[in-house]
């Protein structure tokens, strides 16, 4: 391991992935080092055949250059003992399959059950099965789906959400064998296109956030929660309605959101309730804030400003941070618990234009994925500035003179479900790329 | 005595050798001492006359040259002080040079004194003794004066008038002789004096002795001598400063100080006169301004009689050369080869290069171009960093692509959300701005030259000029049902007032037919006129709004009043070429943009208010400020112009930024903003920040271009810009058929 003309420093490996610990004594390693070498070691020191990739974290930041180089960075000495964290590393994602749409697809959502729920911009909601067969196509929307929704998945029975542009959001409920579906209600009462839902942790209310600025939450149950004798004015003008709307649905229950939440001086683009707490809804919106609401006492707790569009928020309940996706390219991470602190944590800028999405993985509080309009999706861990992974969205069947072509299509929506990264956008297709920690044959290439 | 004389006379000589100057004087003195000389000779002249005896002409002539000698004593007498006063010093060197002389002449002196003393005794005959007086004065008496003893010595016998004649007659020497006044005799001149009065009538030297050109002797020189005259030391008095040029110094001192004298105004007299052309053939000083004729080329190797043979041309060269146009020549001449200057010919160019060396002397520019000596960092205007001036577009986010022709018009509604865009390729699109989704295409039989949604955030539509038509059409899907049913109500209710005359309106108001109200459409315009709408634009309040067509006469400018159907005709006359109309956004004021100026009408009072002068020839767009006090304009020569409407009317700013015509400029609703795009495929952003103090002037700072994003089509670059109304977007539409967000 003796080297000449390098330096060798003294580090202490440290993990806390309990079956990859390694003895916590100091060894000497050559300074110029880089992760793939001390990724070699550690396996060497696990005694594996197959190795399995390792990064490496110092202060809790990726080693994304030599050790030297680091040490020469921070302006480190080179004799102290250096405690160097080590994880298995996330391997590449790999595409799929992609499900293809009738047009643009502007919203997924991934189910625990392996179940894909779409909306697309021709007015319809789907749900796929992860072996690509649309099972249920619900049409009934006058406008483009902008958002969807799980409710819940009993057995057969699915209750889901969509939100469109025409300002309602449906729920409807099917099951998964046959291809029956019924509107289970309709919710009115948005000004503007409802951009926006989020079901809170009890599955008993959901928001909704919408460009006539305003948040509304409704509850999940179908019954109506107001006497329908006043069910709006367009009944009284339903002469008229008739002539734009040539599908009229007398039959479907009306509900009334049960508080709006007012606040937003511009567009709402995005809501997410709280994993944890029921009632706390996040919410972003055009106007450069990112506000915290509280749902029972319907106040805004919390104001975080920064000077750009917010696209779409995230909450992890792992990390407690709200990622948020803007115009100026960056995915930017907030402290939800710093309350009064409207500071960015850490700004993330790779993208080349801007960011439409964003969803925190589940099971890591480090990891999230960001989907843009440069139709990238990119695999970030907050321990580093740099994103991990670039996924393009047409990389995995088109030649060169499509993928030219394809560059240009916008990514509108990304969901981290589980083990599958699922985007869609303006190529009309679903993608899903898996993002599971495969233990496999480690080469060089695949870094 | 006379040893004395002799030494006199010789120091006379070496004198005279030395002093010439004196020789005028002394001739002119000469003809007073002849007579001196008579009287002293007297004695000696009678004695020759009485007695004839030859032995006695020996003497005479001893006596003559004791004459002569006596003579150059007399011709000393007023030198000999000076030259003993002035040169005592060298006496003793004279007297030892003299010496020799004096040994030579004391023997014959000797022998001279001998005979004079035996006529002394024989002359001891009594002279007048009267003295130098006028002898007119005894003209009366018997005698003529008085001997030594006291005696008179009477007149001799005068001869009468005959006597004389026959002297005249007999005596050949009478011509010769001279009357003595004192002794009243005839003298005869001797030889010697009748050679004196020629030499003096000559003008020469009386002494034929004398020789005036006798080699200088240098007594005293510069020259250091081995032998020194005077060995004395060098005195005192030479290495003292002068008392008495002190005593001078202190003189002039003391005048300065009492300013009798003023020091440095010494005038230097001009003299009275000087010599005109002294200088005359000097080259003169060059002047501070002077322009140096241009230089005439050296000439080269190759124009010699005799050059090398790199420089002949062969006969390809040649060849080229007679073929070329004589101007395109690098030289007028083709070198050429003779075995000797004699073969050299007459220079056949040499009329023409002189005609053309005088046409470069006359014609040469004589400017003299200062270099301006300023840096030029301090010509720049200080302005603020653009990067603290964020924020504002920077870059491109998308394209809305749908169109298939040049994008001339789109509006933004007044949320921001949704833009309506008119095309060439006769459809009129809606988009959603943030995904570049196309929600709506309508399809209209004609060129959609203009479009604008309606400002009334409760009215959801806009109004579109395509032909001679204008209509209102309401996306209604983008609306929720109150909005729509208020915007039908809103435009439809004219319908139920105005229905009267049809015949005077420049205007009818028509209903759409119910495909088109399937599609939108609420009520369409007819213009009585068929000329093409190019214009509309919408009052703030989203009722009136105003159509322009700039070819339909006075019936150009109208304003409609959408909720009642009705149409004024604002102006009875309209002087030129109308570019765009608008309203002011605050006050009842209304601009009309011609081709070079703006005219501002008050729409209440009915007048105009104010003329706006451009200095542009070709307004081609026109912004106003939201504050209201501020405008812009684009022009088709590339300008962009702010004006102050309280300032002047004059443009406050004139911008020169685009390389090609601007096309269109307008302002941000909510940022410091405003931006101009041009035919050169760009779009500039600029910072206009506009103060709310009256007595600061709007700050005006360049920020960004953006540029790569249009493509320029049949020389069209971008068409329109706009401001997105919420955000610092700007959203572009070109002739390349798309519509670009830049964020």
């Amino acid at each position: 391991m003796e080297q000449d003309n390098e330096s060798q420093i003294q580090v202490k490996l440290v993990t806390q992935q309990r079956k990859y610990a390694v003895s916590d004594s100091a060894i000497l390693v050559p300074a110029n080092l880089r992760r793939y070498g001390l990724s070699e070691i550690v396996n060497h020191l696990l005694g594996y055949e197959k190795p399995i990739p390792f990064d490496f974290l110092i202060d809790g930041e990726f080693l994304r250059t030599s050790l030297s180089e680091y040490l020469q960075n921070a302006g480190l000495s080179t004799e102290n003992i250096v405690t160097l964290e080590y994880v298995e590393s996330m391997l590449p994602p790999s595409s799929l399959s992609a499900y293809q749409h009738d047009d643009w697809v502007s919203s997924v959502r991934g189910h625990e059950q392996g179940y894909f729920l779409t909306g697309s911009y021709d007015n319809n909601a789907r749900i796929w099965n992860p072996s690509g067969e649309c099972l249920q196509t619900f049409v009934g929307h006058d406008a483009p789906i902008k958002s969807v929704a799980w409710v819940s998945i009993q057995e057969e029975d699915v209750i889901c959400l969509t939100a469109s542009q025409d300002r309602t959001i449906r729920a409807w409920h099917s099951s998964i064998s046959d291809k029956q579906y019924d509107v289970l209600y309709e919710c009115r009462g948005h000004k503007g296109s409802v951009e926006s839902i989020s079901i809170n942790a009890q599955e008993a209310l959901f928001s909704s956030g919408s460009w006539d600025s305003s948040i509304r939450i409704w509850t999940t149950t179908a019954t109506p929660n107001d006497e329908d004798g006043s069910d709006y004015e367009f009944i009284e003008n339903a002469e008229k309605r008739r002539k734009i709307r040539k599908k009229k649905a007398t039959s479907i229950i009306v509900k009334k959101p049960i508080s709006i939440l007012t606040g937003h001086v511009g567009p709402v683009s995005s809501v997410f309730f709280d994993t944890k707490d029921p009632a706390k809804l996040y919410s972003g919106g055009w106007d450069y804030s990112i506000r915290t609401w509280d749902i029972e006492s319907r106040t805004n707790v919390d104001t975080k400003n920064c000077d750009q569009v917010v696209y779409d928020i995230a909450y992890s309940e792992k990390s407690g941070l709200i990622a948020s996706g803007h115009a100026d390219r960056a995915v930017r991470l907030w402290d939800s618990r710093a309350e009064d602190v409207a500071v960015v944590k850490l700004s993330l800028v790779s993208h080349q234009n801007w960011v439409s999405a964003v969803s925190w993985s589940e099971s890591s509080p480090f990891m999230l994925t960001s989907a843009s309009y440069d139709s990238c999706v990119k695999i970030w861990d907050i321990r580093s500035k740099t994103p991990l992974y670039t996924l393009r969205a047409s990389d995995s069947n088109s030649n060169n003179h499509n993928r030219k072509k394809e560059s240009g299509k916008k990514l509108l929506c990304i969901d981290w479900s589980k083990d599958l990264i699922l985007s869609g956008g303006e190529d009309n297709r679903l993608h899903i790329h898996g993002a599971k920690k495969i233990e496999g044959p480690y080469t060089k290439e695949n870094l | 005595m006379a040893r004395r004389k002799i030494i006199s006379v010789t120091k006379k000589r070496k004198a005279t050798g030395s002093e010439s100057p004196n020789q005028k004087k002394n001739t002119v003195e000469l003809a007073k001492d002849i007579n001196k000389r008579n009287n002293t000779q007297k004695e000696g002249l009678i004695t020759s006359k009485t007695s004839d005896e030859e032995e006695e002409e020996e003497p005479q002539s001893s006596d003559n040259s004791e004459r002569i000698l006596n003579l150059g004593e007399d011709l000393d007498v007023g030198n000999d002080s000076d030259y003993i006063a002035g040169d005592s010093l060298e006496d003793s060197q004279i007297e030892e040079i003299d010496d020799d002389e004096v040994s030579d002449i004391s023997e014959n002196e000797r022998n001279l004194g001998e005979k004079k003393e035996e006529q002394e005794e024989k002359d001891r005959e009594p002279p007048n003794t009267v003295g130098n007086i006028p002898m007119e004065w005894y003209d009366d008496y018997p005698h003529i004066g008085y001997d030594m003893d006291g005696k008179k010595i009477m007149k001799p016998a005068k001869g009468d008038e005959l006597d004389k004649f026959l002297d005249k007659m007999e005596d050949p020497d009478y011509w010769l002789s001279v009357k003595d006044d004192l002794t009243q005799q005839n003298v005869k001149l001797t030889d010697e004096e009748l050679d004196i009065i020629r030499r003096i009538q000559m003008q020469e030297i009386p002494d034929a002795n004398y020789n005036p050109y006798e080699p200088m002797v240098e007594w005293f020189t510069s020259k250091p001598e081995v032998m020194p005259l005077s060995a004395a030391p060098e005195p005192k008095r030479r290495f003292v400063p002068s008392k008495w040029e002190a005593k001078r110094i202190m003189k002039i001192v003391r005048a300065i100080r009492e300013g009798r004298i003023i020091p440095g105004n010494t005038q230097v007299q001009k003299p009275r006169f000087y010599n005109l052309w002294a200088d005359s053939d000097q080259s003169r000083q060059d002047h501070p301004m002077h322009i140096p004729a241009p230089k005439m080329k050296l000439p080269d190797h190759d124009e010699s009689y005799n050059p090398p043979a790199e420089y002949l041309p062969n006969e390809k060269e040649k060849e080229e050369w007679e073929q070329m146009d004589p101007e395109d020549r690098e030289k007028n001449y083709l070198p050429q080869k003779y075995s000797s200057l004699r073969a050299v010919p007459a220079y056949g160019r040499f009329i023409h290069e002189r005609f053309n060396r005088c046409l470069d002397l006359y014609l040469a520019p004589r400017l003299r171009r200062n270099k301006l000596n300023i840096d030029p960092e301090s010509l720049i205007p200080k302005l603020p960093n653009p990067k603290d001036l964020q924020p504002f577009p920077t870059r491109l986010a998308f394209s809305y692509i749908g169109h298939t022709g040049r994008i001339r018009c789109f509006s933004i509604d007044p949320l921001g959300l949704w833009l309506v865009s008119g095309s060439d390729d006769q459809t009129i699109r809606v988009w959603e701005i943030t995904t570049g989704r196309c929600v709506y295409t309508w399809t209209v039989d004609d060129i959609v030259h203009s479009i604008a949604w309606c400002p009334n955030k409760d009215v959801c539509g806009f109004i579109v000029a395509f032909s001679n038509k204008v209509a209102f059409i309401s996306p209604f899907k983008l609306c929720d049902e109150e909005m729509y049913l208020f915007t039908n109500q809103y435009v439809t209710a004219g319908f139920n007032q105005s229905q009267k005359d049809d015949k005077k309106k420049n205007v009818h108001w028509v209903q759409p037919t119910e495909q088109e109200k399937e599609s939108g459409y609420l009520v369409i315009l007819n213009h009585s006129h068929s000329k093409t709408v190019k214009q509309v634009t919408w009052h703030r309040k989203g009722d009136y709004f105003a159509t322009l067509a700039p070819d339909a006469g006075n019936q150009g400018i109208l304003i409609h009043q959408l909720t009642k159907h009705q149409t004024q005709q604002p102006f009875r006359k309209i002087k030129g070429i109308v570019q765009r109309v608008m309203f002011h956004p605050i006050k009842p004021l209304f601009f009309v943009a011609t081709q070079r100026f703006i005219r501002v009408y008050n729409l209440i009072k009915q007048e105009a208010m104010k003329t706006l002068q451009s200095g542009v020839k070709w307004i081609s767009s026109l912004d106003v400020h939201p504050m209201g006090d501020n405008i812009i304009i684009g022009s088709y020569d590339k300008r962009l112009c702010w004006f102050d409407l309280d300032l002047s009317s004059r443009p406050y700013k004139i911008l020169r930024y685009h390389s090609m015509a601007i096309r269109s400029v307008s302002y941000h609703k909510r940022f410091p903003l405003f931006a101009s795009c041009s035919d050169d495929g760009s779009i500039q952003i600029f910072h206009g920040m506009v103060y709310n103090d009256l007595l600061q002037n709007p700050l005006i700072v360049p920020v960004k271009i953006l540029k790569g994003g249009h493509n320029i089509v049949d020389s069209l670059g971008v068409l329109h810009c706009e401001f997105h109304p919420t955000q610092p977007w700007i959203i572009s539409s070109g002739a390349d058929h798309q519509i670009n967000l830049w964020t």
